[in-house]
């Protein structure tokens, strides 16, 4: 190999190197008990993905939920950013009762949220009336 | 006229045209509709409806969820809400955060908020009608004392490093318990918008 050539190699192998690096700058180690003692009660889920590209950035893991004060129904969704990099998205919760109506709230909106590169999170949200027996989250891309 | 001074006419209208369009696009007024908790609110450095929505929630599930309101013997539990404390720069009506609390716990069945003392947005008018009521019944009106109020406060926190300003807004609850004096709940949320200034001024 001549000199240009070696050159050439050594500066790709560099930047490959770096790029590595700052890709693997905020990505976040866990660590968390082997044996949880935990008993989530999970939720089986059906998925309608319209954007893959989202769908190949953020995973839902699980979602769980649980009953509070006595009657309303509370709702968490963990989520995985499958990428190195930090990603921001948008998410919302929307309730449904038992005859498929919608239950709307003042508090319900579009929420941003920002992932660590490789982080997994938990969002969660509290149906305020008791008639919720259902629900729904959205997910989308957040664009600045 | 020649056939080159008409080319020339033409080429010359055929520029004008578009820079007139422009022009007429610029001046025109759009206005379009927007969802006020959907993607398209403007993200501002200020609190916007999604941020104040957005505390509301947080607050709701984490008093909901803490079960504090339940533990009064004949719900639903009586609340009076307190002083609303908005120590930020922008002179904002707290009742976009208080108004959402309100109406979400309203909506859970376990909260009847009284308006005829604290911050009840008619608690004039409900005194008055109380006194009028007894006025005309000769009985005195039987109120509902609170079992707990409700207190918030509002904080900014501003930061700034080079062209980066980063406004922390915490939003602060608790729940009083009016027999004990003491807190039952509390709870902060706090939301951080950075903004970058412009290199160009204009």
């Amino acid at each position: 190999m001549n000199s240009p050539q070696r050159l050439l190699v050594r500066s790709l192998l560099a930047a490959g190197a770096l790029a590595a690096l700052s890709g693997c700058a905020t990505n976040v180690n866990t660590v968390e008990r082997a044996q949880p003692q935990a008993t989530p009660d999970f939720v089986a889920d059906k998925r309608v993905v319209t954007d893959n590209t989202l769908a190949r950035t953020v995973r839902v893991n699980a979602i769980n939920q649980a009953t509070v004060s006595g009657n309303l129904l509370k709702v968490q969704a963990t989520l995985e950013n499958l990428k190195n990099n930090p990603r921001n998205i948008r998410y919302k919760f929307e309730w449904i009762d038992q005859s498929g109506m919608a239950v709307n709230s003042p508090t319900e909106t579009w929420k941003t949220l920002m992932l660590q590169g490789r982080e997994t999170t938990m969002i969660s949200t509290v149906a305020i009336n008791p008639r919720a027996v259902d629900f729904v989250l959205k997910l989308s891309e957040y664009k600045e | 006229m020649t056939t080159s001074s008409s080319l020339k006419t033409a080429l010359v209208a055929a520029v004008l045209a578009p820079v007139a369009l422009v022009f007429t696009g610029c001046s025109s007024n759009q206005v379009r509709n927007v969802d006020s908790k959907g993607p398209q609110a403007l993200n501002t450095s200020g609190i916007n409806s999604q941020d104040w929505a957005n505390a509301a929630d947080q607050l709701v599930g984490s008093l909901l969820s803490s079960g504090a309101l339940d533990k009064v013997p004949n719900p639903p539990a009586i609340l009076a809400v307190d002083r609303i404390i908005n120590n930020t720069q922008a002179q904002v009506d707290t009742d976009l955060l208080i108004k959402k609390i309100r109406v979400a716990l309203s909506q859970t069945g376990k909260v009847a908020i009284t308006n005829t003392m604290g911050l009840g947005e008619r608690a004039v008018v409900a005194s008055e009608a109380a006194e009028l009521d007894e006025l005309t019944t000769g009985k005195k009106a039987k109120l509902s004392t609170p079992a707990y109020t409700l207190y918030a406060k509002l904080i900014q926190q501003s930061d700034r490093i080079n062209s980066v300003t980063q406004n922390t807004y915490s939003f602060q609850m608790s729940l009083i318990s009016v027999k004990s004096g003491l807190t039952v709940w509390e709870d902060e949320r706090e939301i951080a918008k950075q903004s970058k200034k412009a290199v160009m001024g204009w």
